[in-house]
């Protein structure tokens, strides 16, 4: 097998952002305001990958236009083999389903009113699996992430943070996709939580074998979140390499900041 | 050494349809010029104990035990008197900069408005002192002062709130989880400025915060709460190195630390919902260290190697 077939994601000279509207008459003419510049980027199949960066950089743009739902300026972005904003939207939501993913805050992703039954089975709603089949399925994911069948019943505002997340990335993988995105997975938890679902995506992804992608800021978490990081900054990737070696001897002046500062505020 | 802020017994609940417990009983005492943390995970108590002494505790609290503020008694029993304490001795950092400041006034006005309501002072007068106290957290007064909230950065926000707190004249300062919205590096900017405003102008701080690593950086004296208690309160140190409370061991272990790759300890389970009563002690659901008598009642405080600890293994 070739390597190229193993890439599953790959971004090509990506320039993205958002649209502006200006003041006045030029109100009539949007304005490209880019965020991300230039990147590129591999991720193999089965490998961790976690972007690095702080407010602001851009890391959350480059995740967004990786799921399907931004797409960029410049460049292309190949999901699985295939350019995924060169297709129709109907193709590329079948691709970009692949992607299990997981927002950065629990309790503002979930809608209050849905049951949690009903959120773990839309990403299932268009598969031609039989309802046993799809709680077999839910089953599967909640032992996973070691939850109880009963809070099916529950609402999300019944749960704890930590359950929440949970839930998110049961929700994640439940139809079985090849990659897991995730959206700093644990900044809005508690630390002995946030220890329990480090612990508990390391598990996951080593039985699933899943590739998973982390943006996250936090340098700690990144340890222990990726095999390869990605430092981005300014929208601008300055460093890339294997966690072990980028931590530890940093070779651009920015990383090398990052790191102290970290170090000295802890 | 004089004391600052001297809690006894103290308890803190809100009424709902009954009365629910957030602080069931803590004791402590914080010197003046010290800097006091208070770690424990969202749900603890925490915040409330935090905003008890500054005195916002909502209508609706109900308290026990007595807090003296500087040899004041602002709380005992179910009463409560703050005069001449709230904003003169006791002031607060809140968590989130952003939202805090007025969006429609200019930095300037923020500081009349919290002056002219606690000394009525003349636009005069609050300029000069404004400049010093912006002077103070290392801003530039003739810029920021015409500023409104949104045109500054996240950093500069956090130093105007602190700013903002001082300007009263305030002794103590409480703040509120101010580093967590912060990126690293203003962590460390705001981190530093703290301490040398403890060692210029004598100030005591207390410290609310849910990263252990960074209140053993900054702090003299970490009280660990979990679910309404202190469960152990020492000097920082001693508490990060050599944990007594199953808890705090289970704190340190489970923090990730650059350049270290520990495998992360967790013994699973969550803090206990507030309002369910729990027979023995607070943490048996999640201690793996746990013998008979620790289900039979919460242990009293006890004093080991110059900290105090809540477990039954040091009675």
């Amino acid at each position: 097998m070739r390597l190229a077939d193993l890439i599953i994601v790959k971004l090509e000279n990506i320039t993205l952002g958002y649209y502006t509207t200006p003041r006045g008459w030029r109100s009539l003419f949007k304005v490209k305001q880019p965020v991300v510049f230039n990147v590129n980027l591999n991720v193999v199949d089965g490998e961790k990958v976690v972007i690095i960066g702080e407010s602001g950089s851009g890391k959350t743009t480059l995740l967004k236009t990786i799921l399907g739902i931004l797409p960029p300026f410049e460049g292309r972005v190949y999901v699985l083999g295939k350019s995924i904003y060169d297709l129709p939207a109907k193709e590329r939501r079948k691709i970009t389903r692949q992607i299990g993913y997981v927002p950065q805050d629990p309790y503002k992703s979930l809608n209050p009113r849905v049951k949690i039954e009903t959120v773990m089975k839309e990403p299932l709603e268009k598969s031609n699996l039989t309802d046993r089949e799809i709680k077999e399925r839910i089953n599967e994911a909640l032992r996973l992430v070691q939850l109880h069948e009963k809070i099916l019943d529950y609402y999300p505002m019944q749960l704890s943070g930590g359950m929440m997340q949970r839930v998110l990335i049961a929700r994640a993988i439940v139809h079985e996709p090849e990659i897991l995105a995730l959206d700093e997975p644990t900044s809005a938890l508690d630390v002995s939580i946030q220890a329990q679902v480090i612990n508990l995506l390391n598990q996951i992804r080593r039985k699933l074998e899943l590739a998973m992608l982390t943006v996250t800021h936090d340098l700690a978490v990144a340890q222990y979140l990726g095999d390869r990081v990605v430092i981005i900054h300014k929208g601008r990737i300055v460093e890339e390499g294997e966690t072990a070696i980028v931590l530890s001897q940093p070779s651009h002046e920015y990383t090398r900041l990052l790191i102290s500062s970290y170090r000295a505020s802890i | 050494m004089v004391l600052a802020v001297e809690a006894e017994n103290l308890k803190i609940g809100y009424e709902d349809e009954e009365v629910v417990w957030a602080v069931k009983g803590v004791s402590f005492k914080v010197m003046v010029g010290e800097i006091f943390c208070l770690v424990g995970e969202s749900g603890c108590g925490k915040s409330t104990t935090g905003n008890a002494i500054v005195g916002i505790l909502p209508p609706y609290s109900v308290t026990d035990g007595v807090l003296r503020i500087l040899g004041k008694t602002v709380i005992e029993g179910n009463k409560r008197d703050y005069t001449g304490v709230r904003g003169r001795i006791v002031s607060y950092v809140p968590q989130n900069p952003g939202s805090s400041l007025n969006p429609y006034l200019t930095v300037e006005e923020q500081f009349h408005y919290v002056m002219n309501s606690v000394y009525e002072w003349g636009r005069k007068k609050v300029v000069e002192e404004a400049t010093r106290y912006l002077r103070m957290v290392e801003l530039d007064p003739d810029k920021v002062m015409d500023y409104y909230p949104h045109e500054l950065s996240g950093g500069m926000q956090q130093r105007t709130a602190i700013a903002l707190a001082l300007s009263t004249g305030a002794k103590i300062i409480v703040a509120d989880e101010p580093t967590s919205a912060l990126d690293a590096h203003l962590r460390l900017g705001l981190i530093r400025l703290l301490t040398r405003l403890r060692d210029t102008v004598n100030l005591t701080l207390i410290f609310i915060t849910h990263d252990l690593l960074s209140a053993g950086k900054i702090c003299d004296k970490i009280a660990i709460m979990y679910s309404g208690r202190i469960l152990e309160l020492g000097p920082s140190g001693k508490i990060l190195t050599e944990p007594l409370h199953p808890y705090t061991e289970m704190l340190v272990d489970s923090v990730p630390i650059l350049g270290i790759m520990k495998p992360l300890k967790t013994y699973g389970g969550e803090p206990l919902t507030p309002g369910v009563e729990v027979k023995g002690c607070l943490f048996l659901d999640r201690c793996p260290k746990k013998f008979d008598k620790c289900a039979e009642n919460h242990p009293a405080p006890k004093e080991v190697h110059e900290r105090i600890v809540e477990c039954w293994r040091y009675v």
